[in-house]
């Protein structure tokens, strides 16, 4: 592996072999080549390396969801509680270890009682923490030196001597990280995803591969996710369903529902439909060994008594349809209205999720006697319509659109509706850029009713254009 | 004849007179399905009461540039329904938004109705479309579903509407089927409509006035007669209006205190 390292092509990392011949990584990759004339070098690709790393770290996600990257090559899990499944830690270790080695990967893992601690081990591959030498520490080139120059080369060193000294001979952060090293301050990791307010888990001894057997799993651990949920008076939101493949691979499945819910069986209905949509079916390959089902987000969902007399609410029945819609089809393509505080009209109303927390918009109520002044339909992006109109600024007296002629019968307006300068980007000034509208509500001849208008008016630009923006009833 | 069980015994005597029972299992029927009238009392009386309201109708529009007076009658009828907190949900594919727009909640609450009742659902095609209509019909949280397509689409047929009607009989629901410039082709929907846009009753100064449309009924299953007529939509009363069948003549009778262009102004 070569990269570029301040104008040279250096070694950023050699395999076992090479290191035999007496390559090291930061070698010149001339100099290499001149040891090694047949050496077979490839470009480094740090974003790989980092894509791969996260990789292992899903298929870590099957001992502990607490799990961190430690780039460029190292992994941090918080396995506290998660032991007992394995037996105890080292057991853990055992098979963590036994996987990776089955993909080829060389690892090193280490425990420890901090995060810093384990990964200090396993850098250095020591047994104990004392014996992991000064550069640990991470204090940089000087005060490795100076340390060693002491006499201190390692942790072990460095434990016994008082901290007051050393902090003000190097610095706060030395004595700071010495204390993590030492397991005497305990730093949490921060997971890669936040942590599951609830979570269970199946193991298999036997990898399961058929669907059916999935999916009653899945009810399985939806129903005691439902029972932890009804215990803490709550409904989830989101429900994440990680199936972890015998090989190592890791596949997720989402749902998310519009209102707290905790109802396995409506959520096997949505998990079937998400199952159904997906582009790529799901590759059990050789099979799952752990199938886990996680809620990331729950909200309060307060008991209710089902009596004899009660009818089936409406409104419950309608979220639990957008919700199965939603999984279907995708939450942005079931949608409600929404105002928005603007008098363009294709800005003051726009469509957003039926599932996103929708606010109770009061539109306006229609005034008696008068006609709908706003076209029931509008069009995303104004037609262009070729207009004949009596004179300049004057209404409209036939239209062209989609390859037809519209003769104008009635015509009201114009209803002027000035851009909003605000928005622009360089604030008010004559010309630059936003136009005035003005619009016509007309009928043609043969009693269609349309929304046309005039975009710039006549001092504002040489030649308007005409648009046919929206259709009446 | 002794062959046949004994508890048959009330269809021997309807074999006998095969119309009469005809006409009165028709009317039971009838009687079980609320109708909705439409509130235009020559439309009202031709349809003997309204349209079935647990059931599939079709609207056509007369030629391309109707496919949004079908689109406008359909959502309107849907309106007269009486006041709930079930939606009305509009279904259609991403073909029918570009091609026609997306609906404009102001508008809609300009003709009187409530847009916060409306659910949107866009689809990529056309089969998810009927399958998503289907489920917003059988989920029982709709008061109505409006389907719209456009052009010949050889997926609704026969079977397809079948299958919508009958979830709409068994839920109760009110689903419209809006088929925009489509050639009409057998289907199972209880009724069958063309609809134009019509010249309105002009407004004092020449502006245009109110929904008008020409509306004709081609096949009714309960054997209705086909008819045409010319309605108006009222948006302070939600309901239609008999129009004269001349745009011009209402707007000579203005000062006078009966007739249609009376209550129009009201």
């Amino acid at each position: 592996m070569v990269e570029k390292q301040r104008g040279a092509m250096r070694l950023a990392a050699c395999d076992p072999a090479a290191h035999a011949l007496g390559l090291t990584a930061g070698m010149a990759l001339a100099d290499a080549r001149a040891r090694v004339p047949d050496l077979a070098v490839f470009d480094h690709d740090p974003v790989a390396d980092l894509n791969l790393l996260g990789w292992i770290a899903d298929g870590c996600e099957r001992y502990t969801p607490a799990c961190m990257l430690d780039p460029p090559q190292g992994l941090l899990l918080d396995i506290t509680g998660c032991e007992h499944v394995f037996g105890d830690a080292a057991r853990l270790a055992q098979d963590l270890h036994a996987r990776l080695s089955r993909h080829g990967f060389t690892c090193r893992i280490a425990l420890g009682g901090t995060p810093d601690s384990a990964q200090a081990k396993a850098r250095y591959a020591a047994r104990a923490i004392s014996d992991v030498p000064v550069e640990a520490l991470d204090g940089g080139d000087k005060v490795h030196k100076a340390l060693r120059r002491a006499g201190l080369r390692s942790i072990g060193d460095l434990a016994a001597r008082p901290r007051k000294p050393l902090a003000a001979r190097f610095g706060k952060a030395v004595v700071v990280r010495l204390a993590r090293l030492l397991e005497e301050e305990d730093p949490r990791i921060t997971p890669r995803r936040s942590l599951p307010i609830i979570h269970v888990a199946q193991n298999f001894a036997e990898p399961i591969s058929r669907t059916n057997d999935v999916l009653a799993t899945i009810e399985m651990l939806a129903g005691s996710a439902a029972l932890q949920l009804q215990e803490r008076g709550q409904g989830g939101r989101r429900f994440e369903i990680r199936l972890f493949r015998s090989d190592g691979h890791v596949a997720r499945l989402a749902v998310d529902t519009g209102t707290p819910t905790r109802d396995a069986a409506l959520l096997m209905r949505l998990i079937r439909e998400r199952i159904d949509a997906l582009s790529d079916p799901l590759d059990p390959g050789f099979g799952y060994d752990l199938i886990r089902l996680e809620v990331p987000l729950a909200e309060v969902l307060a008991n209710v008594q089902v009596g004899l007399e009660t009818k089936i609410d409406t409104n419950a029945a309608a979220a639990a349809l957008i919700d199965r819609l939603s999984v279907r089809l995708g939450a942005e393509r079931v949608r409600q209205f929404h105002a928005r505080q603007s008098h363009i009209p294709e800005r003051a109303a726009l469509e957003r999720a039926a599932q996103s927390d929708a606010r109770k918009v009061d539109w306006p109520k229609p005034v008696p006697g008068e006609p709908a002044m706003r076209p029931f339909r509008l069009f995303e992006t104004p037609q262009p319509i070729e207009v004949t109109a009596g004179f300049p600024e004057g209404e409209p007296r036939s239209f062209r659109w989609r390859r037809h002629v519209h003769r104008v019968t009635r015509v009201e307006g114009p209803e002027r509706i000035s851009p909003e300068w605000w928005r622009h980007p360089r604030g008010y000034a004559p010309g630059n850029g936003s136009l005035t509208r003005d619009y016509y509500r007309v009928e043609d001849n043969e009693g269609r009713r349309f929304w046309l208008f005039r975009r710039g008016l006549y001092d504002e630009i040489e030649r308007p254009l005409w648009y046919l923006h929206g259709i009446f009833a | 004849m002794n062959k046949k069980p004994n508890h048959i015994q009330p269809t021997l005597s309807a074999g006998a007179f095969p119309s009469v029972h005809g006409m009165w299992k028709q009317h039971q029927s009838d009687a079980a399905q609320s109708l909705l009238p439409t509130g235009a009392p020559y439309v009202d009386e031709r349809l003997r009461g309204g349209i079935t309201q647990a059931g599939l109708h079709e609207f056509f529009g007369g030629a391309k540039a109707d496919s949004h007076a079908a689109a406008a009658f359909a959502l309107l009828l849907a309106w007269r329904l009486p006041e709930s907190d079930a939606g009305i949900f509009w279904i259609s594919g991403d073909k029918e938004r570009q091609t026609s727009g997306r609906l404009y909640p102001y508008g809609l609450s300009a003709m009187g109705g409530d847009p916060a009742r409306m659910l949107l659902v866009q689809t990529a095609d056309l089969r998810d479309a009927l399958r998503a209509a289907a489920d917003a019909i059988r989920s029982k949280a709709a008061s109505a579903v409006i389907l719209e397509t456009h052009g010949n689409a050889r997926l609704v047929d026969l079977t397809s509407t079948r299958r919508l009607a009958l979830a709409a009989a068994e839920a109760g629901v009110l689903a419209l089927l809006v088929r925009g410039d489509a050639v009409p082709m057998p289907s199972a929907a209880r009724t069958r409509w063309r609809i134009c846009s019509a010249p309105s009753a002009p407004l004092p100064g020449n502006a245009p006035g109110l929904p008008t449309f020409d509306i004709s009924l081609l096949r009714h299953r309960g054997g209705t007669a086909p008819f045409a007529a010319r309605v108006t939509w009222d948006h302070a009363t939600r309901s239609f209006f008999d129009a004269p069948l001349s745009g011009g003549l209402s707007a000579i009778v203005t000062d006078t205190e009966t007739g249609p262009a009376a209550r129009q102004r009201a």
